[in-house]
């Protein structure tokens, strides 16, 4: 029973990253209408950017927060006149070239960390900066500090994405930038401030997403952005696409799920079954559990 | 023959009967990646009844077709009218999980890999003339029953529903049959493919099949022409052999740079280098000569 808990608690806190990760992903889905595959890929550039100034900094963890988010916010805007190029040729290139575009862009930046960053070996955070002061202790049953401020900002962050598009005039604008340009245009919405702003505000959420991952984790890897990038997609579309609440539900309990597995499963196995869940809710609801969102 | 040259040749052969296994399912909007998956699973199987079994190549080769054929049929059974990014994931996620099932498994060399796989002919010149001969004619084949498709009630019918699902429906397509028709034939050529491939090195290995496959194969589709066939005859042997020529410590970095063209060419050129209209162009000047010689 321990053990159950135990996972649970780690399951959960696992989960509240998907989370993060799936809002990021679906604030860029809902307000610029891209299917962005290479988001995850954007946050462990980040990481790997607060590896270098805190190497750099004697561990500054502020100037390590602001690096990660402006790597993060950097990215984005960068590739914003991109994606904004594509949405522009809609009417004669198809809405996929976004999602193609987004995996070119994961390529070039899952390459760039495996030459360009510590011979392509994995980083590891400073262990004094890692979240794993245990806030309680019973028996098996812990509760880490990484893992609490993970899953109080996943909360935090879906429900402030959520009021944001749905409660306020910048979201409706950015709502209405995604959904008819040429519409948003004649109501007076100025379309490439408030597109950039959208763009910027999942770069600052990245970020934040990259330092939460350092404190869980410890650790990161030039491939853990693409095997993290089809984990966020799979929990996307089982939410279905654009779907916050959803995605809430559908990551923590693939964190959950994920830590289960790796609590009474052989290591190498773990994934897998993560995967082959995934796969079967995806098979027979490809269209997601919860309904789409856009 | 030199072996730079054989291995040009053939490799370049693969490359696009794999970009053409995954250019078909695409004329559907379907990116279906769990081609790369079947080549492994394929090969693996090949090269377990080869050197496992004693089977001879010969008749694991046309296993490796069926197998490939029969996993995209019972997936395509699911998936024949998902959309885009679902079709992405359940590709992704399959690709996962046969690695994983590959890693664990003993009998076909786990994380090692199998190696010293029989000649397909007597001696290594006529092995390689052999596989040669096979990929080529293969080429051949793959090539005519696109062609024919192509140019087929079928061929438009997919082509309106790339253009617009709801007026293909309207018009009669049965989108569901269209899709796993054009799946399971892609699966099934991915099958072949990966059999050979395995015997061309005459080993199998897991980084045989990773993300950066799927990678080059999506950067030839789009940069040679998503909407014709022969985009993939003329990117497949450039992407290739650009990397060769460049210097080993620039060649390293071939990802990066397939990344960097695919993005540009989806930015500038979207519908890439060899688009319909130069085809039908082309097709409109070889048959006025045609004529003129008569």
């Amino acid at each position: 029973m321990e053990v159950l808990v135990a996972q649970v608690i780690n399951g959960l806190s696992l989960g509240s990253i998907y989370v993060l990760l799936v809002t990021g992903f679906n604030l860029l889905l809902l307000a610029a209408m891209i299917i962005h595959f290479a988001y995850p890929q954007v946050v462990v550039f980040s990481m790997y950017i607060a590896w270098v100034v805190l190497r750099y900094t004697g561990n500054s963890v502020p100037l390590a927060v602001l690096a990660a988010v402006g790597a993060s916010v950097a990215i984005n805007l960068a590739s914003a006149p991109l994606f904004q190029k594509i949405m522009k040729n809609r009417e004669e290139v198809d809405i996929n070239s976004t999602m193609v575009v987004s995996m070119g862009i994961g390529m070039i930046i899952t390459d760039v960390l495996s030459h360009g960053f510590n011979k392509g070996l994995p980083i590891s955070f400073p262990r004094q900066l890692v979240g794993d002061v245990a806030l309680f202790r019973f028996g098996l049953i812990s509760l880490l500090s990484g893992q609490a401020a993970s899953l109080a900002v996943g909360v935090l962050a879906v429900s402030g994405v959520f009021l944001l598009l749905y409660k306020t005039r910048p979201g409706r604008a950015f709502r209405a930038i995604a959904e008819d340009p040429n519409g948003a245009r004649l109501v007076g919405i100025p379309l490439l401030s408030t597109g950039l702003q959208s763009y910027a505000l999942s770069g600052i959420l990245g970020g934040l997403i990259a330092v939460l991952l350092a404190l869980m984790l410890g650790y990161a890897s030039p491939g853990l952005g693409e095997q993290v990038a089809h984990k966020v997609l799979a929990v996307s579309i089982i939410a279905g696409l654009g779907n916050l609440p959803g995605g809430l539900v559908v990551g923590l309990a693939l964190g959950i799920l994920e830590a289960l597995a790796q609590g009474y499963l052989p290591g190498s196995w773990s994934n897998a079954i993560a995967f082959i869940v995934l796969l079967g809710v995806i098979l027979v609801k490809p269209r997601g559990l919860f309904g789409l969102k856009l | 023959m030199p072996l730079p040259l054989y291995y040009f040749l053939a490799i370049t052969a693969i490359n696009i009967l794999m970009s053409w296994a995954l250019y078909l399912p695409y004329r559907v909007a379907h990116l279906h990646f769990l081609t790369v998956a079947n080549m492994a699973i394929s090969g693996y199987l090949s090269g377990w009844l080869v050197q496992g079994l004693g089977v001879s190549f010969w008749a694991a080769l046309p296993l490796g077709f069926a197998a490939g054929g029969l996993i995209g049929w019972v997936i395509s059974l699911f998936i024949g009218e998902a959309p885009t990014f679902t079709v992405v994931i359940v590709g992704f996620t399959f690709i996962y999980i046969t690695r994983t099932v590959i890693e664990n498994t003993k009998a076909v060399g786990a994380t090692m890999g199998m190696f010293g796989l029989p000649l397909v002919a007597g001696s290594p010149a006529l092995h390689r003339w052999t596989i040669l001969a096979l990929l080529y004619s293969l080429v051949l084949v793959v090539g005519f029953l696109i062609h024919r498709f192509e140019h087929s009630r079928l061929g438009r019918a997919a082509s309106a529903v790339f253009v617009d699902k709801d007026l293909a429906t309207s018009f009669g397509v049965d989108i569901a049959k269209l899709g796993r028709l054009l799946q399971v034939f892609s699966s099934t050529v991915a099958g072949g493919c990966g059999v050979i491939y395995g015997f061309l090195y005459r080993s199998f290995h897991l980084d045989f099949f990773t993300f950066h496959l799927v990678g080059l194969f999506m950067t030839i589709i789009f940069v040679g022409g998503y909407a014709t066939m022969w985009g993939v005859v003329v990117a497949a042997p450039a992407l290739y052999g650009l990397t060769l020529l460049f210097p080993p410590e620039v060649a390293s970095w071939r990802i990066v740079i397939y990344g960097a063209i695919l993005v540009a060419v989806l930015v500038l050129k979207p519908e890439g280098f060899v688009t319909r209209r130069l085809v039908l162009n082309l097709e409109r000047l070889l048959s006025s000569q045609r004529k003129k010689i008569q």
